[in-house]
């Protein structure tokens, strides 16, 4: 047995010495591939976690025009306030235009011209409304109400927003796993060839080995502990960028101060998880290209 | 139908073998004979008789269209091929061009065949060298085959073949790469090793050594055996 153990292992590692190139363009294959399976993962927690957060916070907002009169603003606030059924009195917050334009300052640091636009002259004011009620029906039947008082310019859902980040993160979510799969399958195809072209340059010891009554296992062991191996040093090479990875966009989130982007961070027992999972995928990768290719050539 | 038949001492039978590769004529047609233990038999004709088709056929590295061939009484065709490597074990096999792994050492060449099978390292170190003296090659372990003669490197090959005890030697050509005077060295090898009981079947075209030994002989034509004879010649 020990004999076996030890012939297998070392069998393996001549193999990866003798085909340096054709290992790492695997390894590096599959490592990319992996890294990128792992990121789908992580930027669809980090969308779920954005929307869950959102869709417990402000639904509603009633942009009041730059010119309304104060009166105006009145009218529209005692509107809002007599519908404390479908509306959380207690959570209504008006900004006004210093206020949204302070807010706009943030919102849009990363959109210099539409900010260039703004002054606190022209921004709009704006009241931000919690509805209590759930039926989204009901609350736009409310907006559209709202929308026709004098000096309401309009009147945004946050479901509006809440639906194209949803779309938004749906479409990622498949582009990402598309390109996962079809890299990994790449990878899978790249270990099936470079375990192949080990088994025929050692054609002819494989030739010896079956002559001298080797059972298949035998002969294929070592190159599938290869291919497997090639498969789980790019999972842990992927491992270490998604760590890399996330830790940078967690530091990138948080200097952003803003309490609302922070739901896009991903905590650490997520991150390990999904190291473990590429790396029982990369494992299983190995294994089926380099199975598939020991099995299919074993016959010289 | 009857598993077994044939004496006890049935090593090798062929019942109505045909083999034939693609859609050219059949290698081998209608073949049947019997090798019992401890027999030195020659298989000769030209090349492209099936002499060598035969040899295959008897460790399943071919398998027939028609008849059956039993190897120490087991029908080897119906045989799964899990239990195959099991059946070579039994079976040492000699190639003309030697087949050794050139990469490897004398020693590492023989023990290659042990190590393959699992076997210890204490049996390794203990039966490859005695192997070695017996096919005269001691004090030649560390080297590599391209720094032998053709006749040393047919040596190492038998010492290969045999180091497992099989009860089968097959030897296809064995002979032929290497100098007459070699050859007969080869042959005297050979004998010797019969004469411990292991069954010898060889494939070869070399009149002179055929007629020096004076063993069985089954000759093929275009894969059929025309003549069977005990004690025989080339012609």
């Amino acid at each position: 047995m020990l004999t076996r153990i030890s012939y297998a292992f070392r069998e393996t590692w001549a193999s990866f010495q003798r085909n340096v190139t054709l290992t790492a363009a695997a390894i590096i294959t599959s490592a990319v591939s992996l890294l990128l399976v792992g990121t789908t993962f992580l930027i669809q927690r980090a969308f779920d976690n954005l929307l869950t957060r959102w869709k417990g916070d402000v639904e509603l907002i009633v942009y009041v025009r730059s010119d309304a009169a104060p009166e105006q603003i009145q009218v529209i606030e005692q509107a809002l306030r007599s519908q404390p059924s479908i509306i959380d009195v207690d959570q209504l917050q008006f900004l006004d235009q210093a206020a949204s334009y302070a807010e706009a300052q943030r919102l849009f640091a990363g959109d210099p011209g539409t900010l260039r636009l703004l002054t606190p002259e022209n921004i709009p004011s704006q009241f931000k409304v919690v509805p209590l009620a759930q039926d989204s029906n009901l609350i736009r039947e409310l907006g559209e109400q709202f929308r026709l008082l004098p000096g309401v310019r309009e009147v945004a859902y946050a479901q509006d927003v809440f639906d194209v980040v949803a779309r938004l993160s749906q479409f990622i979510r498949v582009a990402t796993t598309a390109m996962s799969i079809v890299l990994l399958i790449v990878a899978v195809g790249l270990i099936w060839n470079t375990i192949r072209t080990a088994m025929f340059a050692r054609r002819r010891e494989i030739e010896v080995m079956k002559l001298v009554g080797a059972t298949n296992w035998f002969i294929r062991i070592p190159f599938m502990l290869e291919g497997l191996l090639q498969g789980m040093i790019g999972a842990v090479l992927a491992c270490g960028g998604l760590w890399g990875l996330n830790s940078a966009w967690t530091g990138a989130v948080l200097d952003f101060d803003d309490t609302e982007l922070s739901a896009l961070v991903v905590t650490g027992g997520f991150v390990r998880w999904i190291m473990l999972l590429i790396l029982l995928i990369g494992a299983v990768a190995g294994a089926v290209g380099s199975g598939i290719a020991a099995s299919r050539f074993l016959d010289v | 139908m009857i598993s077994r038949r044939g004496s006890e001492t049935s090593m090798i039978r062929l019942d109505s073998v045909t083999k034939t590769y693609g859609s050219e004529a059949p290698a081998v047609r209608d073949a049947s004979f019997e090798i019992s233990k401890g027999e030195f038999v020659f298989m000769v004709g030209p090349s492209g008789s099936g002499k060598s088709t035969l040899l295959r056929l008897m460790n399943r590295q071919e398998q027939p269209e028609r008849g059956s061939v039993w190897v120490v009484g087991r029908d080897i065709n119906s045989m799964a091929d899990s239990k195959v490597p099991f059946l070579r074990r039994k079976i040492g096999n000699i190639f003309q061009d030697y087949k050794l792994l050139l990469n490897k050492t004398v020693f590492e060449n023989v023990a290659f065949t042990l190590e393959v099978i699992g076997r210890p390292k204490h049996v390794i170190r203990q039966q490859v060298p005695a192997v070695l003296e017996l096919v005269g090659l001691s004090g030649k372990e560390d080297r590599f085959p391209h720094q032998l003669s053709g006749g040393e490197q047919q040596r190492v090959s038998i010492a290969r073949a045999f180091v497992n005890r099989p009860l089968i030697l097959l030897a296809d050509e064995p002979t032929g790469n290497l100098d007459p005077a070699t050859g007969e060295g080869i042959m005297r090898l050979l004998d010797r090793i019969n004469n411990t009981g292991t069954t010898v079947v060889m494939a070869t075209h070399d009149q002179r050594i055929v007629n020096q030994m004076r063993r069985r002989v089954v000759q093929l034509d275009r894969g059929v055996i025309v003549r069977d004879q005990e004690r025989g010649v080339y012609n």
